[in-house]
């Protein structure tokens, strides 16, 4: 599904400049449950940023369902971004003046669909992740795991191939983090979703199938773990 | 979901929306209510600036602009007007003869204008010595149907007029002018049939009106005329193409528009308008900076926002969009409010008309004309569409950059903080 050749980014301006990943070989495959761990500063966010493709690498090559992504414009990737990823941010991100079905249906609208199915697959998956009560608050009426559990319910409400996750857990407390990580082993499970987190969360580290360790912008080490589930992706390239 | 969206962010910052709206709708309202007052005043100029012994239009001799002599007259000017008014019946038509004379009454003699008037004509037409101005005696039709009073012609004579002569109703003056003969100067006495007071001092001073028929009798022009006055009920608009028409109809006389005729009329009813304009423009930038600022306060503090809408796959045209509608729907509700207002003020003022005299405490002249104490607030409907037009079209406009702007946001501002 992603392929990473050589990947670099560097961040440069007048006065200095930043090698924040250093030729990055990275495969990954449908239906993994992946975890990119490392210290702050290892380059975690820039790498889900290249494969979410919200950011360019400096060099290399990323091939998305073996399409190299260099090639695509800035609308064909909002366009992949819209109907293939689901993204959610550490800081939630969700909008504001939107309730969350209105948010969980948001990315469903920019794909057309129609307004009948969209608040329907949005009910149902806010009631999947436990919110169906609260589908009419709006993000300020709302815990900080509820609103990421919106996040969550926004990402996957629209059928993506792939979910990217920056520290999702960083601003939940023990029971939320618990209870979003049994609920994103679920759907990887039954939908076979791809997931790719990142985080140093050891709660997180435990429910993955593969971590990938990154530090200084490199890859030191990328493990499977024992618990991936039948049928789930056994392939993963090391470094 | 980008018209929630745009509403709600509206809602998101009420105090910021509704200063701005309460500035659109003060600005767009008061536009309303002075272009109605201005066009009002204008018209106001206008009808009596042409009942001040002009006209819409003025037809005379080719040759009387440059030199307004005897010899310079229209010769048998009922055939022009039946010219004129078999192709525009609507068209009142006033036939006078003027010439510069001295009137005198015992030791006292003033060098003024006389008019030679068809007075049943021009009582309609003409606000100097109507009934309205006559503050003593008669018009020149009362005096005509007065047997008593037949003694002499008529004459009616300004209130200032009458007192630097020291003459009352009932008074004999004497006319003396040069006739088209070039003969020795000619005589005759009049009767002062009435005193009019139009307010303004060049005509209660230096102006008078005699029958036009006495006048002709006097200068031994029979059947002549200095200019044939029209007067119509018609629009600028077709005012000007009737004058255009008539312009090449009589293509021997000098046909001129009011414009032309009384150049210091047209030139204050023109920098009124002006200032007009110029309010607009101002009430224009206040929309336009309001809208601006608004929208640019809005968007500074959204950019994680608009950021995040592009990294979840929203097209920047959407963004864009959402932006755009944010400035349409403050300027549609600040507008229609102000549309509302302004209409109900206008309202107030077209019925009840506005007491110039009451507010400002005097009369005001301008272009050579007294203004009437009350006029009226005139709406011309095309004028104000293009202006909500041009106001929706300007807040699009300013709104445009920073819509773009949005849209063009990288979608990695959604990973940074706000």
């Amino acid at each position: 599904m992603i392929k990473l050749t050589k990947i670099n980014k560097i961040f440069a301006d007048k006065h200095q400049s930043f090698h924040c990943l250093k030729d990055i070989d990275l495969t990954i495959n449908q239906g993994e449950f992946t975890v990119i761990a490392g210290p702050s500063g290892s380059g975690k966010s820039t790498l889900l940023n290249i494969m979410g493709m919200l950011d360019k690498p400096t060099s290399g090559n990323y091939q998305f369902d073996d399409n190299d992504v260099a090639k695509f414009s800035s609308n064909k990737l909002a366009d992949i971004r819209r109907d293939k990823i689901g993204f959610v941010f550490q800081a939630y991100n969700l909008m504001p003046v939107l309730t969350a079905l209105e948010n969980t249906e948001m990315i469903m609208e920019f794909s057309g669909v129609s307004k009948k199915e969209r608040k329907q697959r949005a009910i149902e998956t806010l009631e999947a992740v436990g919110l169906g009560e609260f589908k009419n608050r709006f993000p300020a009426q709302l815990s900080g795991g509820q609103q990421q559990r919106v996040a969550v319910a926004r990402a996957i409400a629209a059928k993506p191939l792939l979910v990217i996750a920056d520290e999702p857990t960083a601003n939940l407390d023990s029971q939320s983090t618990e209870s979003l990580l049994d609920l994103m082993v679920s759907l990887n499970e039954k939908l076979g979703i791809t997931f790719i987190f990142s985080s140093h969360d050891p709660r997180v580290i435990e429910r993955a199938h593969r971590v990938i360790h990154l530090q200084d912008g490199k890859v030191m080490r990328d493990e499977q773990l024992e618990n991936v589930t039948a049928g789930q992706p056994q392939a993963a390239m090391s470094s | 979901m980008i018209h929630k969206l745009a509403l709600r962010n509206l809602l998101r910052n009420k105090r910021r929306s509704s200063l701005t709206s309460v500035i659109i709708v003060f600005a767009f309202s008061m536009m309303i209510l002075f272009m109605g007052l201005s066009d009002g005043g204008h018209k106001a100029m206008i009808d009596i600036g042409v009942r001040m012994g002009l006209g819409h239009i003025i037809v005379q001799h080719d040759s009387y602009s440059d030199d307004p002599a005897l010899q310079h007259l229209i010769a048998k000017p009922e055939q022009v007007i039946e010219q004129i008014t078999q192709q525009y019946p609507t068209l009142t038509a006033v036939t006078r003869l003027r010439v510069d004379a001295l009137i005198q009454a015992g030791r006292h003699g003033v060098a003024l204008t006389i008019s030679g008037v068809q007075p049943n004509k021009e009582n309609q037409v003409s606000a100097i010595a109507d009934q309205k101005a006559i503050i003593a005696g008669q018009t020149l039709p009362q005096f005509s149907q007065d047997q008593q009073m037949q003694r002499l012609g008529g004459i009616v004579i300004g209130e200032t007029l009458a007192k630097n002569l020291e003459v009352r109703i009932g008074d004999t003056v004497t006319i003396t002018a040069k006739p088209a003969s070039g003969a020795d100067l000619a005589r005759s006495a009049f009767m002062v049939a009435g005193i009019f007071k139009t307010g303004l001092h060049e005509i209660d001073t230096f102006w008078a009106e005699v029958p036009l028929t006495s006048l002709q009798t006097l200068l031994e022009v029979p059947n002549s005329a200095s200019q044939i006055a029209l007067y119509s009920q018609a629009n600028p608009e077709t005012l000007a193409a009737i004058t255009q028409q008539l312009t090449t109809a009589l293509s021997d006389y000098d046909v001129q528009p009011w414009q032309t005729a009384a150049p210091e009329l047209y030139s204050a009813v023109t920098l009124d308008a002006a200032g007009m304009y110029l309010l607009m423009l101002i009430v224009y930038v206040v929309v336009a900076v309001g809208i601006l600022n608004t929208v640019l306060m809005s968007t500074f503090r959204r950019q994680k926002e608009f950021g995040m809408m592009i990294a979840l796959g929203s097209r920047a045209s959407t963004v864009s969009k959402v932006v755009l509608l944010e400035a349409v729907y403050l300027s549609a509700f600040s507008l229609s409010i102000g549309l509302a207002l302004g209409l109900w003020g206008h309202y107030h003022f077209a019925t009840e008309g506005l007491n110039f005299k009451e507010v400002f405490g005097t009369a005001m002249e301008a272009g050579g004309v007294l203004l009437p104490e009350k006029f009226y607030s005139i709406l011309d409907t095309s004028k104000l569409t293009l202006s909500v037009l041009f106001v929706f079209l300007l807040t699009i406009i300013v709104t445009l950059i920073p819509a773009i702007r949005a849209g063009h946001r990288s979608p990695l501002a959604a990973t940074q903080d706000a």
